[in-house]
């Protein structure tokens, strides 16, 4: 049986909120559209206010920028970052994931080279491991790394690569060895220079209009051996590290928030039964996910691998952030000023197709929880 | 939480509920054994005020006791005592004591009485939360979805019980705790059966749209005991009949796919009565509609954030923990 122990917010966390609302409050002219999916909004400058209070990297050892405190110190930051819906999707991924791999996995010389800069707010990454033959079947990446003097040379594609034309780095999955047997071998993750010769990036238009994703083309890209990540063809064990990280966060579950927010607002005080238990349903849903993703924090924070739980975090988040969207509009009532509701409503579903794709689709979710389970 | 208790209630449930007395007490026969056992271990005193138990462990024995689907009225024999106390006679004999409705404040006609026709004596819940004390003078037995009796009954001497306790909130919670260990149960089953269970010459586990249904199950399970727990550990605090509205809330969605899923898991033997499923599927479609169902809980949880307003919602949601 899987367990979701709960957990107390340390002493100190409730003053940190309220600072977070004070610098929301104070920086109010750039979270002016709110939007709570983490992956809409690319802020430089806002990016560098939160990097110059300490809000990024805040886990991290003082020795690389970083302010060494806790999880749920980084917890309280993020959750209250994407409900007030600001723009965070800049340092978003170099926080979340890109950092910790290179504490983990990454070389001293790297940590020197890039944490600092990625917590001051001014460095961005990119994941790169999705390519035109490669979705959820990882291992299949053909983007390949030749050995060359000092390094290696990188040929092939990257796709759906969040922000590359805004960011700076891309870690990107390659094949630097052949599989030989086992698909899992030979795989390595490079530290890609996006403006380095050789790289093409093209913008690809999504369904919501917005340009927020990419095709990153390498020709020829020289990697020196001083980016590779870890040891060569270690690759696949620190892909599958990174998950924990990624997969049990509140950008699970509150992708859709502001559009409860509207919600209540439309429905005002005083509301029909039907109305107020759209609003209890949806209010149940997110005080029981938030708290499971907290004991999901409380698992990193210990130092546990909790994969099969972030899976299932981000099951449950995810079919929610579908979910909540469709209760609100069933209950709207008719009159009222409808403008916010109908704006935030149309951009959240138009984004929502992506909610059960992105860092893991439903279906390999689902299957990660049934090993953990012993069905397969 | 004493984990103890928890600990020496599952020996007895594992060992007395068997098929055999969920069918018999499904037959309308009282679990005499079972409950003579779990007085001569102290269990119908441990929510009196002075049992040395927290109210928290009251609800720790009721969420295994969902898991063995045991076939009496616990939480009701347990809240009864502890709301008429000594001076009305809880706890005083091993008789059974349970808690059911007014039909309107007042009247001695009380509804949905769990085992009222086996009650000496019976608290009477009031729409405003009062509790009464009365004693049964005629029966008209009656059951829920899941053959559990609910009776009607007509009572005399009602006489107002001193408890200022949120009575409402602290039945729903017991449905809930007793579901989420139910929910466990379930999903058990499913795994097991879809281990055992062989078709196109393997176990129907190892097909995906198989291991789907049961990951769902899963995650729907491990958020239903979450709710649960996050509602048993309000108990006391200012919120916690908010936190009780959530829980009911969200464990009551969670029996609706659960319950449809393992079914399907099981094919056409978890249809069949011979099999246990359906006692823990039944509880739980009938639990989540006594004490208030999703909609009735959601509306109050509801109109709590509509009367803070839009920009209250999130510090709302985000200073419990």
């Amino acid at each position: 049986m899987l367990q979701f122990d709960p957990v107390q917010l340390p002493e100190g966390t409730a003053a940190l909120r309220q600072e977070v609302r004070d610098f929301l409050a104070a920086n109010a002219d750039r979270t002016s559209a709110p939007n709570s999916d983490f992956s809409s909004g690319h802020d430089a400058e806002f990016s560098a206010r939160l990097g110059e209070r300490g809000w990024i990297g805040m886990t991290w050892p003082k020795a690389y920028g970083g302010a060494e405190r806790s999880f749920f110190e980084r917890y309280v930051v993020t959750e209250e970052l994407l409900a007030a819906g600001a723009p965070v999707s800049a340092h978003w991924i170099a926080d979340r994931q890109s950092g910790p791999l290179l504490l983990g996995s990454g070389s001293e010389d790297q940590c020197a080279r890039y944490l600092p800069a990625i917590v001051q707010g001014r460095s961005f990454f990119s994941i790169g491991m999705s390519e035109p033959g490669t979705g959820s079947d990882l291992a299949s990446v053909r983007t390949a790394a030749k050995r060359v003097a000092g390094g290696w040379r990188v040929n092939g594609t990257k796709l759906w690569t969040t922000d590359a034309h805004r960011n700076h780095y891309m870690i990107a999955l390659v094949r630097t060895a052949p599989a030989d047997g086992n698909r899992h071998a030979g795989l390595s993750q490079l530290i890609i220079d996006l403006a380095a010769p050789g790289v093409t990036i093209r913008p690809i238009r999504n369904m919501a209009g917005g340009e927020d994703f990419n095709e990153v083309v390498f020709d020829d890209v020289f990697v020196a051996d001083a980016d590779v990540v870890g040891e060569p063809g270690n690759g696949w064990s620190q892909v599958t590290s990174e998950l924990g990280y990624e997969r049990s966060g509140p950008e699970r579950f509150l992708s859709a928030f502001r559009v409860y927010v509207e919600f209540v607002r439309l429905v005002g005080a005083d509301p029909e039964r039907f109305e107020a238990a759209a609003v209890g349903r949806i209010a149940a849903h997110l005080m029981t996910l938030r708290r499971m993703s907290m004991s999901v924090a409380g698992m990193l924070e210990n130092g546990k691998a909790p994969n099969v739980e972030a899976a299932l975090v981000k099951e449950l988040g995810n079919n929610f952030e579908k979910l909540l969207p469709e209760i609100a509009r069933t209950a709207a009532p008719l009159g009222g000023d409808q403008e916010r509701f109908r704006r935030t409503y149309a951009e959240t579903l138009l984004l929502s197709p992506s909610f059960t794709l992105r860092g893991g689709t439903r279906e390999i979710l689902r299957g990660v929880i049934a090993r953990g389970l012993g069905l397969r | 939480m004493d984990q103890v208790l928890a600990d020496a209630a599952e020996r007895i449930f594992r060992d007395q509920c068997t098929k055999t007395t969920l069918d018999a007490a499904e037959d309308g026969e009282f679990p005499e054994r079972l409950w003579q056992l779990l007085c001569e271990n102290g269990f119908q005193l441990m929510a009196m005020p002075d049992s040395g138990a927290e109210l928290a462990d009251l609800f720790a024995v009721l969420r295994v006791a969902g898991r063995f689907a045991v076939p009496l009225p616990l939480a009701e024999a347990l809240l009864a005592n502890r709301w008429l106390g000594e001076e009305f006679g809880g706890g005083e004999t091993n008789a059974l004591n349970t808690v059911g409705l007014m039909a309107e404040n007042g009247s001695s006609r009380w509804l949905g009485v769990p085992w009222g026709r086996a009650a000496r004596r019976i608290v009477g819940v009031a729409d405003d939360g009062g509790v009464f004390a009365g004693t049964p003078v005629a029966v008209n037995e009656a059951v829920n979805l899941a053959g559990e009796p609910r009776d009607q009954v007509e009572v005399q001497d009602v006489r107002p019980l001193p408890y200022a306790e949120p009575a409402p909130a602290l039945l729903a919670l017991a449905r809930v705790a007793q579901s989420a260990g139910a929910l466990e149960r379930v999903l058990e089953l499913g795994i097991g059966y879809a281990q055992e269970r062989e078709q196109f010459g393997r176990p129907i586990a190892r097909f995906q749209a198989v291991q789907h249904l049961l990951a769902m199950v899963a995650a729907e399970v491990a958020a239903a005991g979450r709710a649960s727990d996050a509602a048993v550990a309000a108990i006391g605090s200012e919120r916690f009949t908010l936190e009780v509205a959530a829980a009911k809330s969200r464990v009551g969605e969670s029996v609706g796919l659960v319950a449809e899923a393992v079914h399907q898991v099981h094919g056409a033997m978890g249809f069949t009565y011979e099999h246990q499923l359906h006692h823990f599927t039944r509880r739980l479609w009938a639990w989540r509609d006594e004490c208030g169902s999703e909609a009735h809980w959601q509306a109050l949880l509801g109109r709590r954030l509509c009367a803070l307003g839009a920009d209250q919602v999130w510090d709302f949601l985000a200073t419990s923990s």
